[in-house]
């Protein structure tokens, strides 16, 4: 029974960690800076199907195996690298990092593709653009085979297979070490002037014009940013679920999850984020654990229901408490009389 | 000699490329017509736009196939139906979260939770039809409940003729009756309006439930020509989208404008890249639409009817010309 119930504590929190990534970078956007990203799931997928494109060949190329039927063969071919990666651990973990790191270069360029149309247009077109490019990431994997393997998937070759029986936990650990990280780094980010910054353009954009700062150029790097923080997220879960199929990386899960994530924990406030990923991604994991025993008394799937209370929570935190769990708080900033000090020396 | 238009249509009809671009295009242009609408009233793009249409795709199965009425029939339920809960979604989310003064983004949100709400709905609905009437609530297709007429499939004639309706009323209406007045006065300064005794919510109400309907009545006819399921409208989402954009979204006849511009080039542009390319182009459909629409706010963000077609009056033509010669 204990370990049924470790193994549903590590799959929850190997769920939440990469939501939780993926939440942060939605609230850098949103929540700081105001921008309505509905195309979170082009550069989740982007990393998503990084991964499922290039590791696999690469260690193919490098112990020499031959890639060119690399879609069909792909479990032999998986086979033989993980093989080879159980005694290695040295290509297991450069691998793994080069994956991540071209996968946060693919979110950035797909993050910068997706918005240059509407960047310099009003919020509404924004999103409407970002809503639409979304999907073509999801239709390229669907439809090319050569990518992700089209409507089977491939699978992904593991760089823990060293750990053995241990995998599970150690990857969790590791994406739960990088989401840690990725927290560090933006409430550093938000804490500093440049968060301040983002908020002053989230809050009224002439005023930051009028202090000469080129407003549609800092949206740019913020949502370049954000993609590539969204695309590790993505690149992370394929990973971790060590096969990547496209129809996973859909406009419900990949963006509208992230946005109730943001909204129900708390915008502008990285910890309420974390805290409202959490409960989300904890409450829908008690769902399908209980599954069974909720689909005896109704005649369709549980999934259908989670997602009907799912909208109807949604609609009633923007009504009643729109400011989220943990609600944004005032930056805190260096105290006056430093500052005062700190003015009278430049003054003398 | 003087038969060859009349010649080129009936050539136009029996090209099944052109019947599929004339009804794909025309339901489109419904759906962008009422979306053209809702974002001109309310100022927020609606993201459930095409889940309302599935209801009405769904009302059409239900009709069909549970019992066994012609869809025809269906159309002023799937008009009410999907017209009432545009309605529902204005009084119960939109307006109560503009009055505690919302963001645009925020409202954006909440249309987006209202469409969580309808694909669950939809999904619900499709499962629990299959189980309790044994039939097909996913990836159907009605084509065989139509009737014919010359030859051709009844829905070729019934679209197009649907959307003449539609704009020739819509424009009678906005121009010549009062409340469609006192509608383009609430479009253009809606505290003015107020101020001269239009109430604003009113109309409001009124373009959401209209929205609705056109939505639904296109949903309804849908299935008739194209596979129905409970996502199809959130993947039209992006031609709607696409066509009211392109068509102009500051003005109510961008949609119908838009709708057949896309339609026609969605449908077309396709088969012709697919016989250029090869087959492999045609799942790739949607990026037509998305690429017409990064063009069209990249080179002219206002769309078509935002375009200034001063110059073409003759005077302003001259005067032009006058300066270059």
């Amino acid at each position: 029974m204990a370990q049924i119930e470790a193994l549903f504590l590590i799959d929850l929190i190997a769920t939440f960690a990469p939501y939780m990534i993926v939440a942060l970078s939605l609230n850098l956007e949103y929540g700081f800076c105001g921008i309505p990203n509905f195309g979170k799931t082009l550069s989740v997928a982007g990393g998503a199907f990084l991964v499922g494109f290039l590791p696999g060949r690469l260690a193919a190329q490098i112990l020499g195996l031959d890639t060119s039927k690399y879609i069909e063969n792909n479990a032999k071919i998986i086979t033989m690298i993980n093989n080879a990666l159980q005694t290695n651990l040295l290509l297991s973990l450069s691998l793994l990092i080069l994956t991540l790191f071209s996968a946060m270069v693919l979110g950035a360029i797909l993050g910068f593709l997706a918005s240059y149309p509407a960047i310099r247009l009003r919020e509404e077109y924004l999103a409407m653009t970002f809503l639409a490019v979304g999907e073509v990431m999801l239709i390229i994997g669907y439809n090319y085979p050569e990518l992700v393997g089209g409507t089977l998937g491939v699978s992904v070759p593991d760089p823990f297979v060293w750990a053995g029986k241990y995998r599970f936990l150690l990857i969790t650990i590791f994406m739960l070490f990088i989401a840690l990280l990725v927290f560090i780094y933006l409430q550093l980010l938000t804490k500093s002037p440049l968060g301040r910054l983002l908020r002053a353009i989230r809050d009224n954009e002439n005023a930051a014009l009028a202090f000469g700062k080129d407003v549609i150029k800092i949206r740019m790097k913020v949502i370049i940013l954000s993609s590539a923080i969204a695309a590790l997220g993505g690149a992370l879960y394929a990973f971790y679920t060590s096969n990547v199929i496209a129809t996973a990386y859909q406009r419900v899960s990949w963006t509208f999850w992230p946005w109730v994530m943001v909204i129900l924990g708390g915008a502008a406030n990285n910890l309420g984020v974390v805290l409202g990923t959490f409960i989300f991604v904890a409450v829908r994991k008690f769902i399908i654990f209980y599954k069974e025993i909720f689909g005896i008394y109704v005649p369709f799937d549980v999934v259908w229901l989670d997602m009907l209370l799912l909208g109807i929570a949604l609609i009633l935190i923007l009504l009643y408490k729109s400011e989220g769990l943990i609600p944004e708080k005032p930056i805190k900033t260096i105290e006056i009389h430093r500052n005062q000090s700190k003015m009278s020396k430049i003054e003398s | 000699m003087f038969y060859y238009p009349f010649s080129l249509f009936v050539l136009m009809l029996l090209e099944p490329l052109y019947r599929d671009a004339i009804i794909f295009s025309s339901l489109l242009t419904l759906l962008s017509l009422g979306l053209t609408l809702t974002f001109l009233t309310t100022k927020v793009p609606n993201f459930c736009h095409g889940s309302l249409a599935t209801l009405g795709i769904y009302v059409s199965l239900t009709f069909d196939k549970v019992f066994l009425i012609n869809v025809y029939y269906s159309l002023p339920f799937a008009f009410l139906l999907s017209g009432f809960i545009a309605l529902l979604q204005y009084i119960l989310v939109l307006k109560p979260l503009s009055k505690r003064g919302a963001s645009v983004i925020t409202l954006m949100v909440a249309t987006i939770a209202f469409e969580l709400i309808l694909l669950a709905a939809l999904n619900i609905y499709a499962d629990y039809i299959a189980r309790i009437f044994k039939i097909t609530s996913r990836y159907f297709f009605l084509r065989g409940s139509d009737f014919r007429f010359a030859n051709q499939q009844g829905l070729l004639f019934v679209a197009p003729l649907i959307v003449i309706i539609v704009s020739l009323t819509l424009y009678i209406f906005l121009t010549k009756t009062k409340f469609g007045i006192a509608m383009r006065a609430t479009i253009e300064n809606p505290s003015l309006a107020g101020s001269v005794g239009i109430n604003p919510d009113l109309v409001y109400r009124f373009s959401w439930f209209l929205s609705g309907g056109l939505a639904g009545l296109a949903g309804g006819l849908l299935p008739l020509s194209f596979i129905g399921n409970p996502d199809t409208g959130s993947f039209l989402l992006i031609s709607i989208f696409a066509a009211s954009i392109s068509g102009g979204l500051f003005h109510i006849f961008g949609g119908l404008i838009g709708g057949y511009l896309i339609g026609f080039a969605e449908v077309l542009g396709t088969a012709n890249l697919a016989s250029l390319m090869g087959t492999w182009v045609i799942p790739y459909r949607p990026v037509i639409p998305l690429l017409a629409m990064a063009l069209t706010l990249l080179l002219i963000p206002r769309g078509i009817t935002g375009l200034s077609f001063e110059f073409l009056k003759s005077g302003n033509l001259w005067r032009k010309l006058k300066l270059y010669f």
